[in-house]
């Protein structure tokens, strides 16, 4: 059988997602075995830009047009196109302040020179093109990475969790910071998967992930409301790594 | 009179000869202080005060995740086995025990589960009494009178009254017969629950508390957690995933702890969803927990021991219904 071909690629963003993926030391010769790499900048010099892939992994945020044409390139030259990270699949990091002015921030950072910048706010992939398949967090985990592609492998839907990362975290046995210690922790509204990471190290949840489907937002502020949080603080801590919530959404 | 009174001064010593039967489990204080059953290094870790584990003991049985199938092209399909350590599981209070019993209609009775079989006899239950606190009711479910236990203590200032509830508990009385001596044990005292009557009431009629508009809110302040279900030493739903391995050849098929309010839970293939919203999901809850279905249908599931409503981070409770019809708050 002909091993599918695959092409990994990152637009603004930190490359830690494709980092994940070199991470995967011990799967790698498998992953190199099941899959014809045709373009990987990061990892592999001089591959084909053109040819037609039956994977797109993509990491990143778009935020310039060049972004944007690479975006639309991989997409019209692939089959399946996935959202690697949450920059890809949320915005991430990079547009925590994108409501705030845009000409603004480029001013404060770039000065004088700011007019010729011609970024945009970052924005999730789903924005602009069809996105068939996401692997959340900053940076993803690599065994969610390893079921993707075996499922692409045997033409399967991967199995991720549809619940929030309390569910892990409790049945982890973990302290409750939220319930426990009244802290700001996200978990609640935040897609499991990592093995809820941060609270079993005593640190809250940042919600790195991800909003976790039906997700009750409104619940969620209420919550924290009456904890003494004020409201903007929860909206900021929210924003860190998906920059569109609504507020309002219960279900 | 039969030998049965163990003092303070010799818990300690049978401790390890407990310990003598298998390794010692018991509710311990987490470094990051979380009430959980877990291994017994000294016999000073034990806390006797414990009210409730976050986690109930189904863990012993049936653990959060596990694969419990596996294939590759060599070996086949092979059903995972359990290594069925020989486990003493100390301090479990009457709610857990009764948790325990009916996970034992579920998983042991029709059609056995080999993983919970296998467990399940390799662990010997000893029983502790103890003091409700204000999210206990299990005087409702009739647990307060102890049941399935090989060993059941019953603990007053000077130490513990001991009896054995089958062959094996009364083998390992026998054998550590020389720290206990004979005396008469005190009557029991009777575990008074105000709400007990309503339930039982409500159960055996039916009652689907179907006009509340408590529903709406509970629907409405859910964060669908899933911390109820994980806690409740009677939930037992699980989802199964099939895993393939990127060898593209073997796969191995795992069970997970499912909770009935996650919108997965009632999704079908093709995206259908027998309860979409999370209020229909709320009624099915309260329906299986309170008037059970299938083979156990009839029988309340609910043990009383109050950990869903102690750990639900937004407070919900559904002894709000119940008291909501009886006018007691
Ligand atoms: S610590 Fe955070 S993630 Fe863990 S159960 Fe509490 S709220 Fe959820
Ligand atoms: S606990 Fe939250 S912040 Fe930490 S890794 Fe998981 S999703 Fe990210
Ligand atoms: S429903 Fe709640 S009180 Fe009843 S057994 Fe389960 S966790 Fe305990
Ligand atoms: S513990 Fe409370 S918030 Fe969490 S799923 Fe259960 S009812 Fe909902």
């Amino acid at each position: 059988m002909k091993k599918p071909t695959m092409a990994i690629a990152g637009l603004t963003a930190c490359s830690g997602c494709q980092l994940t993926l070199l991470n995967c030391e011990a799967e790698l010769p498998e992953v190199a075995g099941c899959f014809d790499l045709i373009f990987f900048p990061m990892g592999i010099s001089g591959g084909d830009e053109c040819a037609s892939v039956d994977v797109a992994i993509v990491e990143g945020a778009v935020s310039t047009p060049d972004d944007l044409e690479t975006l639309l390139h991989l997409r019209s030259r692939s089959r399946f196109l996935v959202a690697f990270g949450t920059c890809a699949l949320w915005g991430g990091v990079a547009a925590m302040k994108n409501h705030e002015s845009r000409t603004e921030l480029t001013k404060i950072v770039y000065h004088d020179v700011a007019g010729e910048v011609l970024t945009f706010n970052p924005e999730p992939f789903h924005f602009f093109v069809t996105v068939d398949f996401a692997i959340p967090g900053c940076p993803p985990e690599k065994d969610e990475l390893l079921a993707l592609l075996s499922s692409l492998l045997r033409g399967s839907f991967p199995v991720f969790p549809i619940y929030p990362v309390c569910t892990e975290c409790r049945n982890r046995e973990n302290r409750c910071l939220l319930v426990e210690d009244n802290e700001l922790c996200l978990g609640p509204l935040i897609q499991a998967g990592c093995g809820a990471r941060c609270p079993a190290a005593g640190i809250v949840c940042e919600g790195c992930r991800g909003p976790v489907a039906e997700a009750n937002v409104a619940s969620e502020m209420e919550l924290l409301m009456q904890k003494g949080f004020p409201r903007e603080e929860i909206i900021s801590r929210m924003r860190r790594f998906c920059p569109e919530w609504n507020y309002e959404q219960r279900h | 009179m039969q030998k049965n009174f163990l003092s303070n001064e010799s818990f300690p010593l049978f401790l390890q000869g407990l310990a003598a039967s298998g390794d010692l489990h018991g509710p311990v204080l987490t470094d990051d202080g979380v009430m959980a059953f877990r291994p017994i290094c000294s016999p000073a870790d034990i806390q006797l005060d414990c009210i409730r584990t976050l986690i109930p003991p189904k863990k012993y049985f049936f653990p959060p995740k596990e694969a419990i199938l596996t294939y590759s092209p060599v070996k086949g399909y092979q059903l995972t086995k359990a290594a069925g350590k020989k486990v003493i599981l100390f301090g479990l209070h009457p709610c857990d025990l009764a948790g325990i019993a009916y996970l034992d209609r579920v998983f042991l009775e029709s059609q056995p589960d080999p993983l919970f079989v296998k467990r399940r006899k390799a662990v010997t239950l000893i029983g502790l009494s103890c003091e409700p606190d204000e999210y206990c009711f299990c005087g409702t479910m009739g647990t307060a009178e102890p049941q399935n236990f090989d060993i059941f203590m019953h603990r007053t200032e000077a130490g513990f009254y001991l009896s054995a509830g089958s062959s094996r508990g009364k083998k390992i009385i026998r054998r550590l017969s020389v720290l206990l001596e004979a005396r008469e044990p005190p009557s029991p005292v009777p575990c008074e629950c105000k709400i007990e009557e309503t339930i039982l009431q409500a159960a055996t009629r039916g009652e689907t508390f179907s006009e509340s508009r408590l529903w709406e809110d509970f629907a409405g302040r859910c964060l669908s957690c899933g911390a109820c279900s994980l806690c409740c030493p009677t939930c037992y739903c699980f989802d199964v995933q099939e895993r393939g391995r990127l060898d593209g050849e073997t796969a191995e098929r795992l069970r997970e702890w499912d909770n009935c309010l996650f919108k997965s839970h009632g999704e079908v293939a093709g995206g259908h969803n027998f309860r979409k919203t999370r209020e229909e999901r709320f009624r099915y809850r309260f329906q299986h927990k309170y008037l059970g279905f299938g083979p156990m249908r009839g029988i309340v599931s609910c043990v009383g021991c109050g950990r869903c409503r102690d750990v639900c981070p937004v407070k919900i409770d559904l002894m709000e219904l119940f008291r909501e019809k009886a006018n007691i708050l």
